[in-house]
């Protein structure tokens, strides 16, 4: 069986979830392979969730958020684009590749644009091949012990 | 008031007044050429003198700028006069027998053929005949001081400074607008092949910009005024009698607060220029829907009058649907309104003229109440609906001039011909599309648009006027093509939304929201200055930070940002996310 | 101050530089140093003496003797007989044309000894450059006076009653100028000096301005406090006067540096100052509102004065503008009062300011006179007395035919007027005026269309074009003149010059306009029947309008006298001259261009004008 990269997509609530939304609406072909995590801003997403998603076995993150400029929130995409450049820089010392990593912008009207997206980067990935990461068990729990919600 | 006699008539004027005034008062007329009630006079013509006669003393006068004088009696046509007169004419004559204002002043006071010959003489019908105008309309009306007097005596002309275009001088026409014999001209650019500015606008700086604006009164274009470029003129307040223009008066900025904004900033239309084979802005006679709009007006230019360039009742006109609009290479969506407004023109050139009316559509879309019927009863008419899209309008070759300045070529893909129609007058119906500034206005409002650039809603069945932003609601052609029942029906739809907000008294906020928990929290104030809305405070007693609820969005920047995972959010906290990433890589 | 046995006053004027009087102060000082009489003998250059037609001149001081037409070579001779000897130099002195009788004395030269003064009272006796030369011949008293024992309102009531006018040429009276522009609406206030002197022919201004600055600056100063609201003056003065400005420019340094200048002066409260601008040199900004317009940095125009400067004038403000002649006379006036003022001239101003003309004119004599010169004669002199006393008659014996008046724009006085007295009515009766004061004599040879047209040329050049009459007007006349002298005028012509003339004095915009067509107009009336010889035999009666002319050789005097010298042929331009060497010569009319250059260059005349 062919390698089926998994990837996971963090997607703006407003820009980028609409977007992949309108996709959808819009019936545009686009890879299956990139598994959508709501979050209300690009800059809601945590490093520690990106790590986390390589470690329990992702092959490729891609975030999405507004274009800058566009954000919901003024200035949340800002946030992130300082965040992601650093982040692969340190995932490139735990021997991952940076490529499998991604940064992109897509707003609500860019139905076409998300599907682009995807293709482009599932392809990617998929000629990259499956990230095989030693991963600690137990510190696989460390990490996945966060703070209950009370 | 002085009282005088002028020719043996009474008057009485107020004081500082000039003769030449003070006989316009009592009915006489002193021919003139040198003055203008725009400025001072200026005195050297000499044409308007009279006898200033006071007992037996008598002094001829310039009447342009000799103030009244109590008791004179004023002789404005005495033997002697007239013999002044003649004789200045004769003298001008000579000089430039064939400048029509001189000829006319001077068949006036019956000079057929002066005694002189000039050797000076200069045949033109446009020579400059030194009278001075230009120099002083420029000096104090419009006071750039650009033009004045080069030489004395005989080879007195009028001259730029150094003779070179003067960086001072302003465009503004004024000195053409005053040369009695065009000597002066404005040269206007020819506007074959640049985007013309339209010559329906208003002529002058000063203008109401529509009979139905409210309040009705004139603005000042500032770009155009001359007072706003040297700080002169002011003609518009001098002839204003309630004293209501204020120069001084500034652009302001107000800051209003509101709670709810509807957006409805309309449309720009397509600019036909950019399909070259239509001959928008190269060719005459080639309008854009909005100027043909213009023309139709009753209160326009042409006083609702269709005309063409040249002042002629058009012979036939062309309306060509579907400009920028329903095609891959500008606007693939249908602009909705231009069928309907196209047979509007054709209703209304039909009725208005003589001419033949053709229609080129691709598909006519009737679709609204009242509207099929409408195209049945345009049908009847006679207009010619032919449904094909033009190929290219062209300048007419000579031989089929007679029959119409341009030929429209196209196929009538029903008939399956090609056709080339000879016309007088092409209708474009341009698309409407997204204003130039809607990306400034959308990022303003944190909106969002759909791809073809108009504001995105919220959602399109369910939730059309308003957008993913709270309190911004959004209508008319800015949301997308409408035409005005529709427009009303969305705008009042918003209206609607917003009024059951304000009745309601309260807002109600998302659940999504972050807070602080003060047992983890270091105190390091990271998420104080990340916050955007300023929601995040620190709490000095305590030494943590805190969350103000109702003013966080809940983006979760901040939550993202705490080094101590102190900061968490309701709905969207770490371990939620966290599991469900567990959950999407099973 | 040192004291000296003799003082040689060389003069300075530019006419007298000119013809090298520097070089003849150098010689001066050179051979008193040889023959070591520095501490005896002073050489001082004093400013224009007014009898230009005899420089280069020094005068002898305290005896007053005169020496004229000096040469560099003259001076060694001069030094050791009269300043050694004590032995007047009698080639070197004066003599009347018609005598051979030197005359000594300075003030026994009729030139002179007709002559009162009173603007040029200061000429040949100071140093301009010395502010003490000035006070010394009782100068800045009459600034004095006025600043410290009158009120402003006297010293314009002392004005007023002198009957002083305008000395520019208008003859408007002074003191009423000036209670006008007192009266005037306006918290600043200006005087000015008009020192643009554009006559051709005239130096009256200059001369005062290069001998005498400080009686203006005197004056104005006077002015300005009469006026009252007045700190600041002008002296507008034309660019071709560089010794006139340079003078000023050390008049006004010194007269600050003793405090008549500047804030409060004399300590009597009083603040004016004066600044120099300098003209460029056209004609028309000698008249008032052109002036103006030429200080303001506008180009130098005329406006209509129906509003008086006095009103409105220099930057909107009341002005008060004099002529040099006219501030040069104010001081004496409030010296020595304004009843012996009155007391010279004409007719009664107690009543009617306008009334008579009082006190002196200065005139520039020129033209065919023996004496020329700057004169300074009371009002009322007759005209006959300036042109022949003083003038000294015509040159060489010649007849005189006409005397011009009051610059290019005056009229021509022909004989049978000469007895008029010299005032501001009498000369405008008879279609003339006073002017600044130029007079040009003519004598027969003057072909008095050629003045007439030579006047016109001058005005027409110098119109500023402005408005319609005097642009279009002054070249048509001039047009027509041109053809009269060159045959192809009609009778027709004179009566369309005449009517033209008219209309151009009724209609121009100011008074050069107004003014220009006089010697025209006055030719026409006095010499009508020379303007007829042209149109009608196309004959000019001097052989002045050379293209009427025909030449032609006298075939005696040729041979005889000159033996057919061949000159003529050499000469001619149009090779009209026909004639061996030693042979008679004979003018082809056909060929001959009218030219005249033969009757110039014969030196045996035997060439014939008719």
């Amino acid at each position: 069986m062919a390698f089926e990269p998994k990837i996971i997509g963090f997607l703006c609530n407003w820009c980028s979830y609409t977007g992949a939304d309108l996709a959808g609406v819009s019936r545009i072909k686009s890879a299956p392979n990139v598994r959508v995590i709501r979050t209300m801003c690009s800059g809601r997403v945590d490093p520690s969730f990106i790590l986390k998603a390589f470690q329990i076995g992702a092959d490729g993150v891609i975030v999405m958020g507004c274009h800058l400029g566009d954000c919901h929130y003024q200035e949340g995409n800002y946030k992130t684009i300082r965040r992601i450049p650093f982040l692969k820089r340190l995932v490139k010392g735990f021997g991952i590749d940076p490529r499998r990593l991604r940064l992109e912008w897509v707003s609500a009207s860019e139905g076409d644009r998300f599907a682009r997206i995807v293709n482009e980067f599932t392809e990617e990935i998929r000629s990259l091949g499956p990230l095989k990461l030693q991963v600690h068990t137990e510190l696989r729990k460390t990490i996945h012990e966060p703070v209950e919600v009370v | 008031m002085v009282t005088l006699k002028i020719d043996d008539k009474q008057v009485q004027v107020p004081e500082d007044t000039s003769i030449l005034k003070a006989a316009e008062k009592a009915g006489i007329w002193i021919p003139t050429l040198c003055y203008s009630e725009l400025f001072e006079p200026y005195g050297v013509c000499r044409l308007c003198v009279v006898e200033a006669v006071r007992g037996k003393r008598s002094r001829v006068v310039t009447s342009c700028n000799y103030p009244v004088r109590e008791g004179i009696n004023v002789l404005t046509n005495s033997p002697k006069i007239q013999w002044i007169r003649k004789t200045i004419l004769e003298l001008m004559l000579a000089r430039w027998p064939n400048v029509k204002v001189v000829k006319d002043l001077a068949r006036d006071v019956g000079v057929e053929k002066p005694r002189f010959v000039s050797l000076q003489r200069d045949e033109a019908e446009d020579a400059c005949i030194l009278c001075g105008k230009c120099v002083s309309v420029c000096r104090e009306v419009v006071q750039a001081n650009v033009l004045g007097f080069a030489y004395r005596g005989i080879k007195r002309e009028i001259a730029l400074p150094f003779g070179v275009q003067s960086e001072a001088c302003i465009v503004c026409g004024a000195c053409a607008h005053v040369c009695p014999t065009g000597h002066i001209k404005m040269v206007v650019e020819d506007y074959k092949g640049k985007k013309p500015e339209f010559t329906l606008g208003p002529k002058t700086a000063i203008y109401v910009p529509t009979l139905q604006a409210v309040p009705r009164v004139p603005v000042i274009d500032a770009d155009s005024c001359i007072h706003f470029k040297t700080g002169g003129c002011e003609y518009c307040a001098k002839v204003c009698e309630p004293n209501a223009i204020n120069f001084g008066m500034k652009d302001e900025v107000e800051e209003i607060e509101v709670g709810q904004i509807l957006v409805a900033t309309g449309f720009d239309i397509f600019d036909a220029s950019a399909m070259a084979q239509y001959g928008y802005g190269t060719l005459d006679n080639v309008y854009s829907s909005l100027e043909f709009e213009m023309m139709l007006n009753s209160t326009g230019p042409t006083n609702g009058q269709v005309l063409t360039k040249d002042g002629r009742e058009p012979r036939s006109v062309a309306i060509v649907h579907c400009i920028g609009s329903r095609d891959t290479n500008h606007h693939s969506y249908c602009s909705r309104v231009c069928c309907m407004y196209a047979l509007k023109y054709a209703h209304l050139v039909h009725d208005r003229t003589k001419a033949s009316i053709y229609q080129f559509y691709i598909d006519m879309r009737a679709f609204g109440k009242g509207y099929e019927e409408f195209y049945v009863r345009i049908l009847d008419k006679g207009v010619k609906v032919i449904r094909g899209k033009v190929a290219e309008v062209v300048e007419a070759p000579p031989a089929q001039k007679d029959e119409g300045s341009l030929v429209v070529r196209c196929e009538d893909t029903l008939a399956g011909k090609l056709l080339e129609i000879p016309v007088d007058m092409v209708v474009l119906c341009n698309a409407i599309e997204a204003r130039r500034d809607s990306d400034a206005v959308r990022r303003l409002f944190s909106i969002s648009k759909s791809p073809d650039g108009f504001f995105l809603e919220r959602h399109p069945k369910l939730d059309p006027t308003s957008t993913m932003t709270d309190g911004v609601y959004i209508a008319g052609c800015a949301q997308g093509p409408k035409d005005i029942p529709d427009v009303v029906a969305q705008a009042s739809s918003a209206a609607a939304r917003m009024l059951s907000f304000i009745s309601k008294g309260e807002v109600e906020i998302d659940p999504v929201r972050a807070f602080v928990q003060e047992e983890y929290c270091s105190g390091c104030k990271i998420c104080n200055s990340l916050c955007p809305y300023t929601a995040i405070e620190f709490l000095a007693e305590k030494k943590v930070s805190h969350v103000n609820e109702a003013l966080c969005k809940g983006c979760g920047t901040c939550v993202a940002a705490c080094p101590s995972s102190a900061m968490t959010g309701h709905g969207f906290t770490d371990a939620q996310i966290l599991a469900e990433l567990d959950g999407i890589m099973v | 101050m040192k004291r000296y046995r003799l003082q040689l006053m060389v003069c300075a004027g530019t006419g007298c530089v000119s013809n090298h009087s520097v070089e003849i102060k150098d010689a001066l000082d050179r051979e008193i140093e040889k023959h070591k009489l520095q501490n005896e003998a002073e050489v001082v250059f004093t400013g224009c003496n007014g009898f230009c037609g005899a420089g280069p001149i020094v005068v002898v001081q305290p005896d007053g003797v005169f020496y004229q037409l000096l040469k560099t070579a003259d001076i060694p001779h001069l030094v050791e007989e009269h300043l050694l000897k004590g032995r007047p130099v009698k080639k070197l002195m004066y003599s009347p044309p018609a005598e051979k009788i030197p005359i000594p004395k300075m003030s026994d030269i009729p030139f002179f000894s007709d002559q009162t003064l009173i603007a040029l009272r200061n000429r040949g006796m100071i140093d301009p450059e010395q502010i003490d030369d000035y006070i010394a011949r009782g100068g800045y008293k009459g600034l004095v006076k006025a600043l410290t024992m009158m009120t402003p309102d006297e010293v314009l009531k002392e004005i007023k009653s002198s009957g002083l006018r305008g000395r520019g040429g208008g003859g408007f009276p002074t003191g009423v100028k000036w209670e006008s522009c007192k009266h005037a609406h306006g918290d600043i206030k200006h005087v000015i000096c008009n020192a643009d002197e554009g006559d051709p022919g005239a130096f009256m201004d200059r001369s005062i301005i290069e001998g005498d600055p400080h009686a203006v600056i005197e004056g104005m100063i006077i002015g300005a406090y009469a006026i009252e609201k007045v700190h600041q003056g002008y002296i507008y003065v034309r660019m071709e006067y560089p010794l006139a400005i340079k003078r000023f420019q050390i008049a006004i340094k010194q007269a600050r540096e003793y405090g008549l200048l500047g804030e409060n002066i004399l300590d009597a409260g009083f603040t004016f100052d004066i600044d120099i601008r300098r003209g460029a040199g056209a004609f028309v900004c000698g008249e008032s509102t052109a002036l103006m317009a030429s200080v303001e940095g506008k180009p130098g125009e005329p406006r209509a004065k129906y509003i008086h400067t006095v009103e409105r004038g220099l930057w909107e403000r009341p002005t008060c503008l004099n002529n040099v002649e006219t501030w040069a006379n104010v001081p004496q006036i409030i010296l020595k009062g304004a009843q012996w003022f009155s007391s010279i001239g004409t007719g009664d101003v107690s009543a009617d300011p306008w009334g008579g003309s009082k006190g002196t004119k200065v005139f520039s004599l020129a033209g065919k006179v023996n004496n020329t010169g700057l004169v300074e004669v009371p009002m009322g002199i007759p005209l006959r007395d300036i042109v022949f006393k003083i003038g000294g008659g015509i040159r060489d014996g010649k007849k005189f035919k006409a005397v011009q008046t009051g610059g290019p724009s005056g009229g021509f006085i022909p004989e049978s007027l000469l007895d008029l007295p010299v005032d501001y009515e009498e000369l405008t009766k008879v279609g003339s005026m006073m002017g600044s004061g130029g007079m040009v004599v003519t004598d027969e040879d003057n072909c008095m269309v050629d003045m007439a047209r030579y006047f016109l040329a001058f005005t027409q050049a110098e119109s500023c074009g402005k408005c319609t009459p005097c642009r279009e007007g002054t070249k048509q006349m001039l047009d027509i003149l041109d053809r009269i002298s060159v045959g192809e005028g009609t009778e027709e012509d004179l009566v369309t010059l005449e009517d033209l003339s008219n209309v151009i004095v009724e209609s121009s915009l100011c008074a050069l306009g107004g003014s220009a067509p006089n010697p025209v107009l006055t030719t026409l009336k006095y010499f009508r029947e020379e303007y007829e010889a042209h149109v009608k035999d196309k004959k000019c009666p001097s052989h002045t309008c050379r293209k009427l002319n025909t030449y032609s050789i006298d075939e005696k005097i040729c041979l005889k006298l000159g033996h057919g010298c061949h000159v003529c042929v050499k000469h001619c331009p149009d090779a009209a001259i026909i004639g061996e060497r030693k042979q008679v010569h004979y003018i082809d009319p056909a060929k001959c261009s009218k030219c005249g250059v033969c009757y110039d260059v014969c030196n045996f005349k035997a060439v014939q004008v008719a």
